[in-house]
């Protein structure tokens, strides 16, 4: 099954909630990384003309995927940026896990983009990584 | 089951229902809902778990809180109020909410719906154009580290020093628009840096600008209005919601993290991991409420540039200053804040998210101009079915450590109310009942319509009733900023 995303209607009145899932850990990672993009434009009229190596290293694997979360809400207020497409991998040494990624994305345009929701923050609400008969699922609240 | 709880709720009054402590394990106080059965009927489940969380906080005195705007929220309910005592209590950045010093702020002006009516479209264009707002949208004000230094300590103070705004303008604000304490050094480089750019933008979600009329049948308190500068002859003001953006979030983010932690050091257990807390007089205590002060004076300088740039607005479209056009500030008050106030049990860390604080006629904190009357209350509805201007009540300060609502509440996720109509659907409707909406996002639009919302007059009905507040005008709007 590829990786995935969807949308929550009855979580997080407020807020915005999503479901994201995937066969291995990098794939759960690029999917709720999507779901992070999707909230604050549509990635398909953003360009790529701007892009960010991250790095992050945790012994706990919910709190790797926070921080990559996290990265996208910093860029976009830090540089004013929303994004395309990212690029991760994420490994394991010893006890700890790691992470590579990229973010691509361009810079907020009003007149070419469509614009969605600023992401204030990822929030741990109901926030819980787990693995389910073989498959990787995360539920993620942002505040918005 | 009357309500969404499988919990007893015992009624106090028609406005006000009790949760006892015998019912959840670990609470040290009982929780108190505001509201009539109607509104607690269709509150959430959510906020009858939370209130009661927040009963079971070590140091919590009297009642854990909630106002009838109230639903689910991050560790506290949206609408909670909570006290701790300064010795043996705690401090929570899931009890101020990740937005420090959210906000409300309203502008008079001596303009009428006659004279504005003709130039609405004009109006809103050049608002929409000097208040940035949306996704990653930054402000006109070019800051450097030092500069933002001053910000986080001198909060809107700084912003008159640069020439954003009148001296006078600062004694209608909460707290002169600086809480004390502020201290940069325990701020994270993260948090500056999402913050630094922020400065005079309105951001996106439920926050907004917007144009309203007072009409002078929709006054409920003559004398109390004419305090505020509210004369009712179909006068034009301007709201402004928004708060300390990403600057301020990043500071709750980080003291979770670091309290966390700390309350293993310290032996405390929460029901939720949102709650995450530290004792107040802690060293993480004390270095959140530093960090959170400088949340909460960024919050104020960027509502004090907005101001700024309205009244530039205004200038450009009539043709005469600011003060020509009698563009006082009516108040500036926050609805996501931790304060030290003094009540009859002592000196209180009193924690209000989504909760607007509300002092009554007499209070030394209220400037001369509203000390005889009570302080201004501005409680922002749905952009479809308006705002109240409130006063604060004696009882509010005696019942509730002076606190009532601070808007509608939700009922409805984004997700749905995006899922039931378009935001340029939405647009064109209010535009033709005679509300012009200019909007970066038109699907962050749908998500603000005003069927996601509760019925804000029974909300405010229900605070007059219970004796927090009073009606003071209603405000109607023509035109909204959304990001």
């Amino acid at each position: 099954m590829p990786a995935s995303f969807h949308f929550l209607d009855d979580v997080a009145l407020a807020d915005l909630a999503f479901d994201a899932e995937g066969d291995s850990v990098p794939e759960v990672f690029e999917a709720a990384a999507n779901a992070v993009m999707e909230a604050m434009a549509d990635p398909k009229t953003v360009g790529a003309t701007w892009e960010r190596y991250v790095e992050h290293a945790e012994v706990d694997l919910a709190e790797l995927l926070f921080d990559w979360l996290s990265d996208f809400v910093y860029w976009k207020d830090a540089a004013g940026i929303v994004f395309s497409r990212a690029e991760i991998s994420v490994t394991r040494a010893g006890v700890e896990w790691k992470l590579a990624g990229t973010l691509i994305g361009e810079p907020v345009n009003q007149a070419t983009q469509v614009l969605r929701n600023d992401v204030k923050g990822v929030t741990k609400h109901l926030y819980r990584l787990h693995q389910d008969n073989g498959r990787w699922r995360v539920r993620v609240v942002l505040d918005v | 089951m009357k309500f969404n709880t499988a919990m007893k709720v015992v009624r106090i009054s028609d406005e006000v229902w009790e949760i006892p402590v015998t019912e959840k394990s670990g609470m040290l106080v009982p929780a108190r809902i505001y509201g009539t059965e109607s509104i607690l009927r269709a509150m959430d489940t959510g906020v009858f778990e939370q209130v009661t969380n927040v009963a079971c906080l070590p140091g919590i005195r009297r009642y854990a809180l909630c106002m009838p705007d109230g639903h689910w929220g991050y560790g506290f309910p949206i609408g909670g109020v909570a006290a701790f005592d300064v010795h043996s209590g705690i401090i929570s950045p899931g009890g101020v909410g990740y937005d420090v010093n959210c906000g409300m702020r309203l502008i008079r002006t001596d303009l009428t719906l006659a004279e504005v009516q003709p130039k609405l479209e004009l109006l809103m264009t050049e608002l929409f154009r000097r208040v940035p707002a949306g996704v990653g949208a930054s402000g006109f004000v070019s800051m450097d580290r030092s500069s933002f230094d001053r910000v986080m300590t001198k909060g809107a103070r700084w912003c008159i020093e640069q020439g954003y705004g009148w001296h006078r303008d600062l004694e209608r604000m909460e707290q002169g628009g600086c809480l004390p304490g502020a201290d940069p050094d325990k701020v994270s480089d993260h948090a500056v840096t999402r913050g630094m750019n922020q400065l005079g933008t309105l951001g996106s979600g439920n926050h907004y600008l917007e144009v309203q009329v007072v009409s002078n049948d929709r006054i409920f308190d003559r004398d109390t209005a004419a305090a505020f500068g509210i004369n009712g002859q179909d006068q034009i003001v301007v709201m402004v919601h928004c708060g300390s953006r990403g600057f301020g979030h990043q500071v709750a983010s980080d003291y979770l993290k670091v309290f966390e932690k700390a309350m293993r050091r310290y032996g405390i257990t929460v029901k939720d991991q949102q709650l995450a807390c530290a004792p107040f007089l802690s060293e993480e205590g004390q270095d959140y409420f530093a960090a959170m002060n400088c949340a909460a004076n960024a919050a104020f300088a960027n509502r004090q540039v907005i101001t700024h740039q309205i009244r530039e607005a205004f200038a450009a479209v009539f043709g005469r200053s600011g003060e020509e056009l009698g563009m006082e500030l009516v108040y500036d008050v926050a609805h996501n804040i931790a304060k030290v106030e003094r009540y009859p049990e002592g000196e209180l860390v009193v924690h209000r998210k989504g909760a607007t604080r509300a002092f009554g006629p007499g209070s030394q904190d209220l400037p001369a101009c509203y000390r005889s009357v009570g302080q201004p209350v501005i409680c922002g509805g749905s952009m479809e079915t308006g705002s109240y201007l409130l006063v604060g009540t004696q009882r509010a300060t005696e019942d509730t450590f002076g606190s009532t609502m601070h808007g509608s509440g939700r009922t409805m996720s984004r997700t749905q109310a995006k899922k039931s109509i378009r935001g340029e659907q939405l647009q064109q409707q209010m535009k033709q009942r005679g509300i012009l909406v200019k909007a970066v996002s038109m699907s962050g639009l749908a998500e603000e319509a005003g069927f996601a919302y509760k019925n804000i007059s029974e909300v405010v009905e229900s605070v007059e009733r219970a004796g927090i507040t009073k009606k003071v005008a209603e405000l109607r709007p023509i035109g909204n900023i959304k990001g």
